[in-house]
């Protein structure tokens, strides 16, 4: 059996987020491959491997991804993949694919323009066929039945909905990669309209454009390549079946089970990117990471300060290992997830350099 | 952390036929899974994770159908993991899949291919709902029209690929297209589609689906102590690279000839024509047999076509090729790429029926796809050492 | 602000439903709705599969509701043009009675004050019921299905097909290389944007050099020659598809910029006959007017509308073949 402590990232970057950008999804991630191997202190000839996450629905083009082969610098050619997932499945396969130990230096990225059509219209695409797409069944609507679910079980209030949403767009406050930052009242917020009731405006993430790319090395490599690498010690994602009306949506299973498999549970994080794109996923998912009260959860303004959809999870995990790398922090995780009501979800461990290699050695099986 | 063997005991794949009006979009996937879970000898408990893939989400209007799949393909609690790399996608699909066991994650691994066209229209969506679409046949038909001047080969050449293939499919009980009474003349007859591709010449739409199942070292071994051989993975690449720059060349594509280059030295394989008993490449139009046996390296610059010609890829050749009947009879497209990986492995595993190659102990897989960019090769084996390294 | 092409992808998919969820269907034209037993549970709406473990599912099936109990619920104040009711209504999870699931439906509860976790519902079916999961108009509270006076009765034939379609509209930004080449384009003239460490040229404002992933802009602009060779073609027969604008076979040919290493790919060729496309064939471009661009833009980029034949000899270089990119 591998340990997972082997594979490290060595240098990311996030675009801008932006409301509605100028630039193809290509353009997007041509800065920011540029920028994440400038960080790692490389270049694009020096990765052996690419994967990228992203949606032809999102972009509004069958083959979308093709064109954004063009930002990697695949020629001569690379090896590379492309997942129709969030970028951070896309570092899933580049992470396994690093393990196979033949190449050492992978990037993995994400990109999406949100603005391109409505979401309320896309989101329906994505559920089962014949029972619910037929429906109009947007994701929001969606989140809003696991909202009142969760208000019904006494496990949230509007208020601590409120109150999260407000929390998030200010430490976003220090952010450069957010879009919507502020002090907000929790009051005021409260005496909106719903959107999708029980959910308001400030429950819902913004709409957003942008990209992230992370490269990733083998830990002798990664070690070479920088100070302070920020080893993945644990990695694993799993799912729920899809149709919501089958599922307790008060809880959040597949995140248990994929945390249980990361190795969550060996040692306490310091700090949580939690892919929560609803407020009141942000204590769903706590609850079902078992995280305590000290745990800083999306001290960079998560989702509800920037969205960039099949960006947003890689770029949890960029901003998780910059907590370490950048924050002096020692242990991480990040999160993404898919699907309604949270249906699929990945969980990421990641740990500083102690003088003997990572703090622990977590293996995802 | 290594490489860990990696060996495949199930396959399973549907009837393709231009509609499959009688199943779901996921009975469609799950009459795959479940004739390669039976292969296997497991049941859906026994699975650890599931890897699925397919082609552009517009062919059925159905965005990352891997959400709605999750629990009809057993993976309610387990990792579901969805690939799209365009044709190549479904070659993609079982390497991703083999990862999973070679890194030694998972013990047993579920890859699924599929793509269901008659929901849709594949003209429509590789043109993305715009009108004037060329539809792959015209993306591919100068690449063709530039390999014929090259090469200098007959025009009789690309029907005599339409033809072998369309009687391979005649033996294979999946097969989409049954087509009796294919000859050459009917080939030249048929009409012009994409000068200089003919009708008969082109790959069907076709409803369908692959599935197979993957295992570790032991799990091999104890399939093949219980009398049902498995296949082993000797080697296995992936290769991209940009669509259109100057001085590009489609009909050589540099990742089609780094892609065989990795996966033949991975196999041990410094002379594939000797050493790979038979092969399963992705043909969706006739012209690519002969592009891709050079582009490979299987037969030199030119060559190609002189093996068509001399009859070496028919099913009794030096060097069958798409003994399955190949993409052109039977396109599923996300499941094309996976199709063509399995009857690989059946081949090696002494499984194909009718249209076995005798003593098949080494057999090449291959899927490509977009603009000719995307490349994914294995090569399995009936042993892990096949040529008493 | 940013300029923006709008593009809508639009197909009618036609579905097929298999034995399970057409038995569903088929249900709801007879004003029934069913559930398939999995053990001692029931499941509805049916699946073909127990969603927990993927066993396949005898089809045992067994009617459920009408009347069911709400779950949850969301109220949308907006709908959507997607969603089954233009007023504002409920989305709610309902567990109809013999059910262990719930099934997801709208709710026309007229308020959202009319609406609560726990409240019973019943369907309002339509009148005539084709095999649709909105053969359900909505659900309503109350315990009574309604039933409209001139209810069409069930479908004679069982239901195999479902059809759907969706229309989402893209609003994509025009990016500033796109529109420099466009406003070029409308003076008559070509540029390109020529890499400055391999030195090939772009067309099109691709925006970036994919061999050395370089950005590229306003300095890197050539002005490019109007004339070129066609140095490939292929002659396609349209095949018909929903959205399809061509009936009659159609050249596209590949066209090598003069005196550059610029080939345009799948280029439309005006006012000659199919049968005289050839290699060799001398063009030049030809670009659309004001008027002729609202019908290009689902064709082509920018304003090139194609190449027309200049009656220069043919250029008669036999490699001419080799330059496709």
């Amino acid at each position: 059996m591998p340990s997972a402590d082997d594979i490290a990232l060595v240098g990311w970057s996030i675009s801008p987020m932006v409301r509605n950008t100028d630039k193809t999804e290509a353009q997007l991630l041509l800065e920011v491959i540029s920028g994440a191997v400038d960080d790692a202190g490389i270049t694009r000839r020096e990765v052996d491997f690419t994967c990228a996450g992203s949606c032809d629905y999102v972009a509004g083009q069958a083959f979308s991804f093709v064109q954004n082969i063009d930002a990697v610098g695949a020629w001569p050619p690379k090896r590379d993949s492309h997942v129709e997932m969030d970028g951070a499945w896309a570092l899933y396969e580049a992470w396994l694919r690093l393990q196979l130990g033949d190449i050492d230096v992978a990037v993995a990225m994400g990109s999406g323009r949100s603005s391109t059509a409505d979401p309320a219209l896309i989101y329906p695409m994505e559920m089962d066929p014949y029972y619910l797409a037929p429906l109009g069944t947007d994701a929001a609507s969606f989140a809003a039945l696991q909202a009142r679910a969760l208000i019904d079980a006494g496990k949230v209030t509007e208020r601590q909905m409120a109150e999260v949403a407000a929390r998030c767009r200010r430490d976003a406050q220090g952010n450069p990669h957010a879009q919507i930052t502020g002090d907000f009242d929790v009051d005021a917020l409260l005496s909106e309209d719903y959107v999708r009731s029980p959910l308001r405006k400030h429950d819902l993430p913004p709409i957003t454009d942008g990209a992230v790319a992370v490269v990733i090395a083998r830990a002798d490599k990664a070690r070479e390549m920088c100070e302070h690498p920020v080893f993945i010690t644990g990695f694993a994602h799993n799912s729920e079946l899809h149709y919501p009306g089958m599922r307790d949506l008060t809880v959040s299973p597949s995140t248990t089970l994929a945390a249980k498999a990361a190795g969550l549970e060996e040692a306490p994080v310091e700090v949580a990117e939690l892919q929560s794109a609803f407020s009141h996923e942000e204590p769903l998912l706590v609850e079902a990471l078992g995280l305590g009260a000290d745990v800083s959860v999306n001290p960079s303004g998560g989702p509800l300060s920037a969205n960039p959809i099949m960006a947003t999870g890689l770029v949890r995990i960029a901003e998780a290992a910059a907590a370490i790398r950048d924050g002096g922090k020692q242990r991480a995780l990040a999160h993404s997830t898919s699907g309604p009501c949270l249906q699929q979800n990945l969980v990421c461990i990641l740990e500083g350099q102690s003088s003997e290699g990572p703090a622990t050695k977590g293996t995802a099986k | 952390m290594s490489h860990q063997p990696c060996a495949i005991v199930g396959v399973g794949q549907t009837h393709h036929k231009k509609a499959r009006r009688d199943v779901s979009y996921a009975g469609l996937a799950r009459e795959a899974a479940l004739r390669a879970l039976d292969d296997a000898h497991m049941t859906w408990s026994d699975i650890d994770a599931v890897v699925v893939g397919k082609a552009p989400d517009l062919f059925e209007g159905v965005m990352k159908p891997e959400l709605y799949l999750t629990d009809a393909l057993g993976a309610t609690g387990k990792p579901m993991f969805r690939v799209h790399t365009a044709g190549s996608v479904g070659g993609t699909t079982g390497i991703v899949a083999s990862h999973h066991v070679e890194t030694g994650r998972h013990q047993r691994v579920l890859a699924v291919a599929l793509e269901k066209q008659s929901e849709g229209n594949a003209q429509f969506a590789l043109g993305s709902g715009r009108g004037a679409s060329i539809g792959a046949g015209g993306a591919f038909a100068p690449y063709m029209r530039l390999y014929m001047h090259r090469t200098g080969a007959p025009d009789d050449i690309g029907p005599m690929v339409a033809v072998k293939d369309r009687l391979n499919a005649l033996k294979n009980p999946y097969a989409h297209l049954k087509l009796a009474d294919i000859s050459l003349e009917k080939v030249k007859a048929s009409p012009m589609m994409w000068d200089p591709v003919r009708f008969l010449e082109s790959c069907p739409s076709s409803d369908g689906a692959c599935a197979v199942v993957f295992t570790d070292e032991a799990g091999g071994n104890a399939a093949a102590a219980d009398g049902r051989p498995p296949a082993w993975i000797l080697g296995s690449a992936v290769r991209s690279e940009p669509s259109s720059f100057p001085g590009r060349d489609p009909v050589r594509p540099q990742g089609a000839v780094d892609c065989a280059a990795d996966v033949y030295a991975q196999a041990g394989i410094t002379n594939p024509l000797e050493q790979i008993d038979c092969a399963e490449l992705y043909v969706p139009f006739s012209w690519y047999e002969p592009m891709w046996l050079e582009a490979h390296d299987i037969a030199g610059p030119t060559e190609g076509w002189k093996m068509v010609e001399r009859g070496d890829t028919a099913l009794d050749g030096s060097f069958p090729v798409n003994m399955s009947g190949g993409v052109l009879s039977s396109n599923p497209i996300g499941a094309s790429g996976l199709l063509r990986f399995s009857e690989a492995a059946l081949q090696v595993r002494g499984m194909a029926g009718e249209h076995q190659v005798d003593g098949a102990k080494v057999a090449l897989g291959q899927a490509y796809g977009a603009s000719a960019q995307y490349f994914s090769m294995w090569v399995v084996a009936s042993s892990l050492d096949p040529f008493g390294a | 602000m940013t300029d923006v092409v709008q593009t809508t992808i639009q197909f009618p998919y036609k579905r097929s439903l298999g034995p399970v969820v057409g038995a569903f269907m088929t249900a709801l034209t007879d004003r029934r709705i069913i559930g398939i037993r999995s053990g001692d549970r029931v499941i509805a709406p049916p699946l073909e599969w127990d969603p927990e473990t993927a066993e396949e599912l005898a089809h045992d099936f067994v009617d459920v509701g009408p009347a069911g109990t709400v779950e949850s619920w969301s109220w949308v104040a907006s709908p959507t043009s997607q969603h089954p009711l233009d007023v504002p209504f409920a989305f709610a999870l309902v567990k109809l009675d013999g059910a262990d699931t719930a099934f997801l439906h709208a709710v026309d509860a007229g308020s959202i004050d009319a609406m609560s976790t726990g409240m019973r519902v019943a369907p309002r079916w339509r009148a005539t019921r084709i095999g649709h999961v909105t053969d359900i108009e909505a659900f309503v509270p109350g315990e009574a299905p309604v039933v409209p006076d001139d209810d069409g009765g069930a479908v004679d034939e069982p239901v195999t097909m479902m059809d759907y379609n969706a229309s989402i509209t893209y609003t994509l930004p025009i990016t500033p290389n796109a529109k420099r080449a466009e406003q070029a384009n409308k003076e008559g003239r070509f540029i390109g944007l020529e890499c400055p460490v391999c030195g090939r040229t772009y067309t099109g404002g691709r925006g970036y050099c994919p061999v050395d992933s370089v950005a590229l802009g306003p300095e890197h602009e050539v002005e490019l020659p109007q004339q070129g060779t066609v140095t490939n073609y292929t002659i396609i027969t349209p095949v018909q598809y929903p959205g399809q604008t061509e009936t009659e076979p159609f050249a596209r040919v590949h066209v090598w910029l003069d005196g550059t290493d610029v080939v345009l790919g799948y280029q439309p060729l005006l006012d000659t006959p199919n049968a005289d496309v050839r290699i060799g064939m001398r063009v030049s471009a030809v670009w659309a007017s004001d008027a002729e661009l609202q019908d290009l833009a689902s064709n082509a980029e920018g304003r090139l509308l194609g190449w027309m034949p200049t009656g220069e000899p043919d250029d008669t270089d036999p490699d001419l073949v080799n330059r496709i990119q």
